[in-house]
Formats: structure tokens, C-alpha cells, sequence
């Protein structure tokens, strides 16, 4: 048997070892080398896929790592993971189409997006608490230096927040590993280990969810730990925020699921109308304060805010219903959500960044009617507007739908949560009236249209939209699998 | 029962022999005008004494009569610091070769060693007291031989501090002496009991030791004299005299941990102390060595969270030792770079554009030092957090992590610059590239080969 999912995971860094090796390349060679990598990697992902999982664990892979403290390198796909992998491989591709107009240190660019890619591939598929941490870190390194070294006018800054930040968040994670370890009998970090028997009770389990809810929550970001955000989106270079929106905030909500709801499921129940109140104030805070932005880049960063704040009620009210319907009918919903946000958010600054690149501003008072101007550009904004507002039919719609119906069968008060999809309708109409709508400033005339690769980037990204809002079902039926196991 | 047979103690002892061989050797050298010989009579001595370590691994046991243990402590710290000698002595020829003092200083380095070595398996206060003086008197004549003012300066702060916190420890340890009525650390057992002679002989060692391991409140000496001596020597005070305190302490703590004077909460605050001193002045130096010392007194804390568990959790003993090679190399490596950079934080600007790999070594010495995987400073770190929260110090590991924190922020500031412009060329020598070099290899390898560390241990 081939360790497929071994291949995957390190594609992405042979990719970058090659870019290292090979320091002279041409900005062409080094995108090549991207590109091949990135694409190889999809493919193996979609291997896996084809593979097959049951339900449980699948595909695992084990080599004796460090066994005197039973850490080992295992890794493994479930219907929760597999997803998630394959929105990885999608958007690390398009992120780096997007960047083949990139011509400023080139080799040292692609290499971290692809060092980034094996590290959120590592997060997605280990089994092993110890490997877990190794690759949750590495995505910090990587991400800090993209957004230091490539970002915009303030990115020293941004950068440094967000890793400071970030790393302040993930240490409360070790701490929570710790003790797992120490709680479990024998010790080990073997995740599936952890999974089956969950190993703590009482305070140390009530403590170790906290860590982990801190953990989580500044990655998801779940309000008030969501500070670091804004700022790194809008500093960070395009392809970046796209791998940020789109693949590392749902570590933080991955990690909920694994960690959180399945190793230390008692006091997550216990927990759980907490989190799911911060969740609510969450998702309509990032809603209100999107709609207070002129900035299109920030506009779309905080309704990730929104959407990861359905995801995390969704968890709580997984943990929190009694009956076995609305917990895995949440879980679904949630873990489709994760997916769908990550298309279409990607889709979204993907769109945004290429607006940019023509305007050099991304402020919408100074547009106006520019879906006469450049009319692609604007059409798939709007549809990835809609789809981002939840219009059934696209990719949102399924999710959200589940989330809320979930939600009902537990804290039918929580649905004032509904609310946001009100606002975020209302900011996306005016974000799309404002920019691409009315009356074409002069100096916008001349504005040229999207490129073969732009083009290339971003339509797959809307052709998954259009696909899991209309066919939900070849999605579910592979996280369904696994839900219905963690919630029987 | 230990076997009292001379031949039988002194063959575990092989190890220390060939040190102090190689250290009359490496004078041997100078008296013959042969300075350049010093060196390699020195490493092939290095080398001899660490592969006769090598077999002692997995050995738990003391010899004359219990007053020197050969135990993982002892001779993970041989198999530790010979080869950061080792390291330290190729980074220091540069600044040595063709002096007077050539020869002098390779000598001076291997009677340290053996000092840090008595001190990491004390099992009595005589040793204890050997190995301060030993490794101390060593380390002043290595701070002082460029002959500079400041060198001089710095010698001299160096010595008086030890002067004093050596008469200190001693004065307190005649408390121990009093109490126990024995020199073994092993007789600790009427401490309990005494409640007074139990404060002074703890706070006697703590003094001590927290002086030669760079703790703070115990550090006033280690920025100056960190400046003012040359590189190597600075990195050789940050690695291997601390380390053998730290490991003598942990000795200490080890007898002590049946006992229970209440050696936990000092350890803990003394940790504490010295973490967050350390991070917070080391975020306003302008002086990359100053920032280094500072960060240094901080990573000495962060041993200490570890040395908490010692004598109760399986993980204390793992978690100092990994840490220990871990620091050995990231610290040395960092150090390295320095001498090859400069020693003002300016000089690190456009240093990662101009000199690629350079900078990308200092990264991960950088990074290391903040405890990020799959590096050796990740596996330390958690399992010293693991040893504390395993006795029920998980607010000490908490402490260790804001600290953590704080510490990127410190480490940041010799990242940033070197990234944010075009750099300018500059030259490379030799003996610094072959030391950062070794000391990445073992970055990443400690990491990422974990258990040859963590298997060899009890």
C-alpha cells in the first residue's frame, strides 16, 4: 500500500526543498515548481478521496517516532479530516495562480506557501498530539513571514500581531496536550487513543477545555480573541489571505471538533451554552462591524468573523443536544460550513486582491459602476457576494441551514443568530452597489480585465460554490460518516 | 552498596581523567612554544573523553563513597558539554590565534568543563563547593584574557560576584553541615526536621548555584561580563558552566525531594524571577550579546520549571537533559552568528537577504530558543512543562508559557531586521560557519530525532 497520505502531506515541502536547492531559479521556474507541487498534492488528496473512508480513522499511517514518551508520527483521514484536506489542496492551487504575477523574490515566496501547505495539511491529518503541535506551529512561522515579507504598507506590524498573537493563543494548546498526556493511562499522545477513551474528568477536564476553547478561539477567531485579524488580513498579500481566510482559521474550528468535542466531551457539554453565547455574540458582532467598513478586504475578513462564529455554535450545539439527530444534524452543518467558507471567502479575496492590482485601493466610495468596466470581475464578485450571504442554491445555503436547524432543536433563543445573515445581506448588496453599480468614475475606464490566470484561479473556486449549494450530497455523505460516529 | 574498589570508581571516572589530561596536555603544548597544537590536542582530547562516556550511558550509580554520582545527570552532562567545548573552542581559535595566551585559553576551557562536570554530579557539598571554585576560577581568567579594559572590567565583576555568593553558599552550607551532621547529599534527611539550618542550606544553594547558572536575582554580573569577554567565552558562561549548576542543583533537589524543605516554591519563584526578568530587559538591549545574556538568564528559568519535578516526576530528569542539548546547541549556534554578524542589533539588518543561509540559521536558533517544533528547544520545553505539571505546578508551566510568549517578541527583534532590507555583503571566516553549522544540524536533529536522547535516559 502506498503512504498516500504521507505523500501529500510532504509534496508541498520536497516542492519547497527543490525551490531551496535550486537558489538561482527564474521567477518562471519557481512558479512552475509551485505549481507542479500544489497540483501533485491536490491530486494525491483527491486519491485519498477516491480511496475511500468508512467512517472511522482510515488510510492511517504509523512510524515509530519518539516511543519512550508514546509519540509516534501517525497520520489519517476521517470524514471530518478528509474534507478539509481536499478545500487545502484546492485553495493552496488557486492561491498560487493568483500569484503568477508575483515577480519579487519569487523562489523564497513559493517556498513558504508550499512549507505553509504541508503544515496545514500536517494539522488536518494527524493522529498524534506531539505531530499536531509540530505542524500548528509551523503554520505561524510560515504565515508571519509572508505576511513580513510580501504584505502590504503596515506588515511589519500586522506580522508581528499576528504572531505574537497567534503564538499566545497555541500555548494554552500545549498546555491542554500536557494534560491529555499526563491524564491518560497508559501515557500517549495517539489521538485515537484519546478519542475512544476520553481521559479526563472533572476540573482537569473542565481546565483542559479551557485552554482549548482559548487555543481554538483566537485561531477561529471567536470574539474578543479576534483582534489579530483584520490587521494581518489586510496587510497580507492576496494569495495570503486567501490560504489565511480559507485553511487556517478552520484549524481553530477542526481542533474544536477534535479536541474539544471529542477528547474531553463531558465538560464541552458542560461548557457549551458559554461558548455557544460567545459564539452568537460573535457572529453578529463580526456582522455589525463588516458592515461598518468602507474597505472591501476588511469587509470580507470580518464576515469570516460571522461565518466561523456559525461554525463554533454549531459545535456547542452538537455537544449540547440531548437527542442524536440535531447533534450530528449541527456537526454536518458545521463541517460543511467550514468548507463552503473557505471557497467562497478564498473566491472572495481572491476577487478583492485582483481589484486591487488594478486600483491600488481598496476602498469602495472610490469605485463605482465598474461592472461596465470589467465585467467577469464583476459578476463572479457577486456571486461569490451571494453565496457568501447564504442564497440557497449556493455554497453556504446547505450549511447554514443545518447549523440554524440544529440550533433549534436546542436553544430556539440562539436563532436571534439569524440575524447576521440580515446584515451580511444588507453589506454585501452595498458593497456590490457601491463598487460595481451606477456611475463609472473617469479614471476607472481604462481598467483592464482579468487575466487567463486570474480567470483560472477563481472560477473553479465559484464552480464548487455553485456545485455544494446545488449538490450538497457527495460532501455530507463523507462527513456524515464520521459525525454519526462521534455523535452516537 | 556502591563498590568501594579504587580501580573500579576510578574507571568511572575515565572520563574526567581524560579532560584534565587534555587540559595539562593543552598547556603542555604552550610551555613547549607549540600554540597551534593546542586546538587539536584539545578536540582529539574532547573526543576521547566523549567517547569513554559514551558506554557509561544507562549507568545509576555513585563512587567514592557516594560523594560523586554517576548517574544520567553526570553523564548526559559529559556527553552534553564536551562537545559544546568542543564547539566553543572552534569559535574562540579566531580570536586567540597567534596570541600569547593561545594555548592558555584551550586549557582553561577543558578545567572548566571539568568544574561544570563536578558540579553536574555532586553528590556531596565538597563537591559542590570543588566545582564552583573550579569551573569559576577557570571562567575568570577566559572572561579577562584579551587584556582590555573592558574585559578586565568584566573579569573583574565576574569575580567579585563569585567571591561573594561562594562565601555565601559556603556559610550556608555549614548549616547543612550542622544539621545532617554529613557532607552526602544523600543524609539530607534531618533537614526536615531542622527548620532553620533547612532555609539557610537551601538558600545557600540557591545563591551558589543561581550565581554560576546565570539566575537572576543572582545574575548582576552575567550582562557586563557577557559584553565585555570575547564571543566564545560568552558563549561558553551561557552553556556550559550552567548547565553543570543546573544539573548540580537538580542533584540537590534530587536528595532533597524526600525531604521536603520546601525547595519546590523557592525553585519555582526563583524560576519565575528569572524568566520574566530576564525577557523583559533582554526586549530593550540594543546589544545583541547584552539581549543574549538577558535571554540567557530566561532560558536558565525555564530549566528550572523542570528541575521542579525533580526526584518525583519521571519527566524531570528527561525534560533537563533534552533541554539541556537542545540549549547547548541553539545557544551556541546563535552565538556563532553574532561573531559572524557583529554585535550590534543593527548589524543583523538585510543579514537573511545578503546571507541566506546565515539567516535562515539564526532563525532557527531563534525559534528554537522560543520553543517552536519540530526544533530541539520544542521538545525540551515540553517536557519541562510536562515535569511540572506532573507535580502540580501547572501555574509555573502557565508562567513558562506567557514568558514563552514574551520571548518571541525579544527574539523577533533580531528576526525582523534581517529580513526588512537589502543587506550588504560581508565576509565569512571559517570557524564561525563550522560551528552555527554543526550546532543547525543538531537544531534540527535534536528535534526531530528526539528519542536517541529521550530513549538514553533511565
Amino acid at each position: 500500500m502506498v503512504p498516500l497520505v504521507s505523500i501529500m502531506v510532504f509534496l508541498p515541502l520536497a516542492g519547497a526543498l527543490v525551490l531551496v536547492a535550486l537558489r538561482g531559479a527564474s521567477p518562471r521556474q519557481a512558479h512552475l515548481v509551485g505549481l507542479i507541487a500544489s497540483g501533485l498534492t491536490l491530486l494525491a488528496a483527491l486519491g485519498i478521496w477516491m480511496r475511500g473512508v468508512d467512517g472511522g480513522f482510515a488510510q492511517v499511517e504509523e512510524v515509530a517516532w519518539i516511543p519512550s514518551l508514546g509519540a509516534a508520527y501517525r497520520v489519517g483521514v476521517d470524514g471530518v479530516s478528509l474534507p478539509l484536506v481536499l478545500l487545502t489542496g484546492v485553495l493552496f492551487v488557486a492561491a498560487l495562480l493568483f500569484s503568477l504575477k508575483m515577480d519579487e523574490r519569487v523562489g523564497a515566496y513559493v517556498a513558504l506557501f508550499l512549507l505553509l501547505e504541508t503544515a496545514c495539511l500536517g494539522v488536518f491529518v494527524a493522529l498524534d498530539l506531539v505531530l499536531f503541535y509540530v505542524f500548528w506551529e509551523v503554520t505561524l512561522v510560515a504565515m508571519y513571514f509572508i505576511i513580513a515579507g510580501w504584505g502590504h504598507e503596515d506588515r511589519q506590524r500586522a506580522a508581528l500581531t499576528f504572531f505574537l498573537y497567534t503564538l499566545l493563543g497555541s500555548l494554552p494548546l500545549l498546555l491542554a496536550i500536557l494534560s491529555l498526556y499526563l491524564g491518560s493511562q497508559p501515557h500517549t499522545f495517539d489521538m485515537r487513543a484519546l478519542i475512544a477513551a476520553p481521559p479526563l474528568a472533572g476540573l482537569t477536564a473542565t481546565l483542559t477545555l479551557v485552554a482549548l476553547l482559548i487555543a481554538f478561539a483566537v485561531k477561529t477567531p471567536v470574539f474578543p480573541f479576534h483582534t489579530w485579524l483584520p490587521a494581518a488580513h489586510v496587510e497580507a498579500p492576496t494569495a495570503g489571505s486567501v490560504v489565511l481566510a480559507g485553511v487556517l482559521l478552520k484549524l481553530g474550528t477542526y481542533g474544536l471538533i477534535r479536541f474539544a468535542l471529542q477528547m474531553t466531551p463531558d465538560a464541552l457539554r458542560s461548557a457549551a451554552p458559554v461558548v455557544a453565547v460567545f459564539a452568537v455574540f460573535s457572529a453578529l458582532y463580526g456582522a455589525f462591524v463588516a458592515l461598518a467598513q468602507t474597505d472591501l478586504k476588511r469587509m470580507v475578513a470580518y464576515t469570516s468573523v460571522n461565518h466561523m462564529g456559525y461554525v463554533v455554535l454549531a459545535v456547542a450545539v452538537a455537544a449540547a443536544a440531548s437527542r442524536e439527530v440535531v447533534r450530528s444534524v449541527a456537526l454536518d452543518g458545521a463541517v460543511l460550513q467550514m468548507v463552503s467558507h473557505g471557497i467562497v471567502t478564498g473566491a472572495l479575496f481572491l476577487l478583492v486582491g485582483m481589484l486591487q492590482d488594478r486600483a491600488a485601493t481598496r476602498d469602495m466610495a472610490q469605485f463605482g459602476g465598474l461592472l461596465r468596466v470589467t465585467p467577469v470581475l464583476g459578476w463572479f464578485f457577486i456571486m461569490a457576494a451571494f453565496a457568501s450571504l447564504g442564497l440557497p442554491g449556493l455554497a453556504h445555503f446547505p450549511a447554514e441551514f443545518q447549523i440554524f436547524l440544529g440550533t433549534f432543536g436546542v436553544w430556539p433563543i440562539a436563532l436571534v443568530v439569524l440575524l447576521g445573515i440580515l446584515i451580511t445581506a444588507g453589506l454585501y448588496l452595498r458593497a456590490i452597489q457601491a463598487t460595481f453599480l451606477g456611475a463609472v468614475p473617469d479614471r476607472w475606464l481604462t481598467m483592464p480585465g482579468l487575466t487567463r490566470s486570474d480567470i483560472w484561479s477563481v472560477a473553479p473556486l465559484l464552480v464548487l460554490t455553485l456545485v455544494i449549494g446545488i449538490a450538497p450530497w457527495w460532501l455530507l455523505d463523507l462527513i456524515h460518516a464520521t459525525v454519526e460516529r462521534i455523535t452516537s | 552498596m556502591p563498590e568501594t574498589s579504587m580501580a573500579h570508581d576510578l574507571g568511572l571516572l575515565l572520563p574526567e581523567i581524560a579532560l584534565l589530561l587534555t587540559a595539562i596536555a593543552a598547556l603542555t603544548a604552550g610551555m613547549l612554544r607549540r600554540d597551534g597544537w593546542a586546538l587539536p590536542v584539545t578536540l582529539v582530547g574532547l573526543a576521547i573523553a566523549f567517547g569513554l562516556s559514551v558506554p557509561l550511558v544507562g549507568t545509576q550509580t555513585s563512587i567514592f563513597e557516594g560523594t560523586f554520582r554517576v548517574d544520567a545527570l553526570s553523564i548526559w552532562a559529559k556527553l552534553i558539554l564536551l562537545p559544546a567545548t568542543a564547539l566553543v573552542a572552534v569559535l574562540a581559535l579566531p580570536e586567540v590565534r597567534g596570541t600569547d595566551r593561545e594555548a592558555t585559553v584551550f586549557s582553561l576551557l577543558s578545567f572548566t568543563t571539568l568544574g561544570a562536570l563536578a558540579l553536574a554530579g555532586a553528590g556531596d557539598l565538597m563537591f559542590l563547593v570543588l566545582g564552583l571554585l573550579l569551573s569559576g576560577f577557570g571562567a575568570f581568567a577566559l572572561v579577562a584574557y584579551p587584556r582590555t579594559d573592558r574585559a578586565t572590567e568584566a573579569a573583574m565583576k565576574y569575580f567579585v560576584f563569585g567571591v561573594v555568593s561562594g562565601a555565601v553558599m559556603t556559610y550556608g552550607l555549614t548549616f547543612w553541615f550542622g544539621a545532617t551532621g554529613s557532607t552526602l547529599l544523600s543524609d539530607a534527611q534531618p533537614l526536615g526536621d531542622a527548620r532553620l539550618a533547612g532555609m539557610a542550606s537551601l538558600l545557600a544553594v540557591l545563591v551558589g548555584l543561581g550565581y554560576k547558572a546565570g539566575l537572576a536575582p543572582f545574575h548582576f554580573w552575567a550582562p557586563d561580563a557577557y559584553e565585555g569577554a570575547p564571543l566564545a567565552v560568552a558563549a561558553y558562561l551561557s552553556v556550559v558552566t550552567k548547565i553543570g549548576a543546573i544539573f548540580g542543583l537538580a542533584q540537590v533537589a534530587i536528595s532533597l525531594a524526600p525531604v521536603g524543605v520546601g525547595w519546590r516554591p523557592a525553585v519555582a519563584t526563583v524560576a519565575i524571577i528569572s524568566m520574566t526578568f530576564g525577557n523583559l530587559a533582554a526586549l530593550r538591549q540594543i546589544n545583541v550579546v547584552r539581549l543574549l545574556a538577558y535571554s540567557s538568564i530566561a532560558q536558565a528559568g525555564y530549566f528550572l520549571v523542570g528541575l521542579v519535578g525533580a526526584g518525583t516526576s519521571l519527566l524531570a530528569l528527561r525534560s533537563l537533559i533534552v533541554f539541556a542539548a537542545a540549549y547547548g546547541a541553539m545557544n551556541i549556534g546563535i552565538f556563532a552568528v553574532v561573531a559572524q554578524a557583529g554585535r550590534d542589533i543593527d548589524a543583523f539588518a538585510g543579514l537573511g537577504r545578503s546571507r541566506p543561509w546565515i539567516g535562515a540559521s539564526a532563525v532557527i536558533f531563534l525559534l528554537s530558543l522560543v520553543g517552536v517544533p519540530p526544533l530541539a528547544g520544542f521538545f525540551g520545553k515540553l517536557l519541562l512543562f510536562g515535569a511540572a505539571i506532573d507535580v502540580g505546578y501547572t501555574w509555573l508551566a502557565v508562567a513558562a508559557i506567557v514568558n514563552s510568549v514574551l520571548s518571541l517578541a525579544v527574539y523577533l527583534r533580531i528576526i525582523v531586521p534581517m529580513y526588512q532590507q537589502p543587506g550588504i555583503e560581508r565576509p565569512v571566516s571559517v570557524e564561525p560557519t563550522f560551528v552555527w553549522s554543526s550546532a543547525l544540524v543538531l537544531t534540527i536533529g535534536l528535534g526531530l530525532g528526539a528519542q536517541v536522547l529521550i530513549g538514553g535516559i533511565l
